[in-house]
């Protein structure tokens, strides 16, 4: 819980108020704090591209939105992420919990964890790839960025560092 | 009646809230009739208008409408649940449903054979669901942005057929910036 904990303090820090996921067992801790959390608002979608339309509808509504997804959720959103998120610049934080790293008990996840970051890149998204706990501090800075830049931003979160989060 | 002639016939009360317009045609028409600072047009991600206003319904309070079509719903479908378990009464879908892929040439979608969005919608949870024609269309809008308790799915069923019209000569940044003007959160213009 530690780890999960920090990670929504670092992005409530930095401005987030306005929560959606995807599930993950990496995130399930994550979940249950925004789920009590009365600061914020926080939902579950079904699907990671219609996330990124409420995430922009909540933008023009003047929060600041972060949605929380596997990596596989990437590869479902490329067409809004480019052509809704990023043509009219708007700032959304991405919560990747980074299946298929080091520590995976399931094969599959590594197929889009080859990926990942290659497409991160090529869409220019600004990433922070968080390895160590030591790395969750610079998570409220890391948002902020995205409202300085008008861009999404995306924070990938290995699994070893998640997984023993109790 | 087809889509230009609905926007056309309701006109009136789109001027006067929120409206996210569907990508291609359904904006480029809206623009041709009476653009207005408060229509965000979509210019990209067809099947999210659902999706973008029900997130804009969600963070603010003024009445929000989501004009989305029937191809575009059928490629967004889960977004019906989400509306369902969570849109809030300030929240209205219109879907213009003429059967067809207008955008991109008439194709005929699968509402014009076997599926009912209306049956789909309250499977998905809506409570309040209409089906109507485009004349009632008018009529089904003014009632649900009254109801202060409820959220709405309007099902338009009108006939296919578009108008020769230009693409959006707007910017997106323009688009997003005189939108968020109007609801009050951009100050610099």
């Amino acid at each position: 819980m530690k780890i999960s904990k920090k990670i929504i303090d670092n992005l409530k820090k930095g401005g987030v108020d306005f929560y959606l996921s995807v599930p993950c067992k990496l995130l399930a801790n994550m979940i249950d704090i925004l789920e009590k959390d009365k600061e914020v608002y926080y939902s579950a979608v079904p699907r990671e591209e219609e996330g990124m339309g409420i995430c922009a509808g909540a933008y023009l509504g003047n929060k600041f939105p972060c949605i929380m997804m596997q990596n596989t959720g990437i590869g479902n959103s490329v067409n809004a992420i480019v052509s809704l998120l990023q043509l009219y610049q708007m700032p959304v934080v991405f919560l990747i919990s980074y299946r298929g790293t080091p520590g995976e008990p399931v094969g599959a996840q590594g197929g889009m964890a080859k990926i990942t970051e290659d497409i991160l890149q090529t869409l220019r998204i600004p990433l922070l790839h968080c390895t160590s706990e030591n790395d969750l501090e610079k998570i409220s800075t890391f948002s902020k960025h995205a409202k300085v830049v008008e861009s999404p931003v995306a924070i990938l979160c290995d699994f070893n560092l998640m997984k023993d989060d109790k | 009646m087809n889509r230009f002639d609905l926007l056309n016939k309701i006109q009136n009360i789109l001027k006067d809230n929120l409206v996210i317009c569907n990508i291609g045609l359904p904006s480029q028409e809206l623009y041709k009739i009476n653009d207005q600072p408060n229509f965000f047009y979509m210019l990209g991600s067809m099947g999210l208008s659902s999706s973008i206003g029900l997130g804009l319904s969600l963070s603010q309070n003024k009445h929000v409408i989501s004009i989305d079509g029937d191809g575009s719903v059928l490629m967004n479908m889960n977004t019906l649940a989400t509306i369902g378990n969570r849109a809030p009464s300030n929240y209205t879908l219109l879907i213009i449903d003429n059967g067809s892929y207008g955008s991109t040439g008439d194709q005929r979608t699968f509402t014009d054979e076997n599926t009912s969005l209306k049956d789909v919608a309250l499977g998905a949870g809506c409570k309040k669901v209409i089906e109507c024609s485009g004349e009632e269309t008018l009529n089904e809008l003014s009632k649900a942005i009254e109801d202060k308790n409820n959220s709405y799915v309007i099902i338009s069923k009108i006939n296919s057929g578009n108008v020769k019209i230009d693409p959006i000569p707007l910017n997106p940044i323009t688009i997003r910036d005189r939108f968020r003007k109007f609801i009050g959160i951009v100050k610099y213009l």
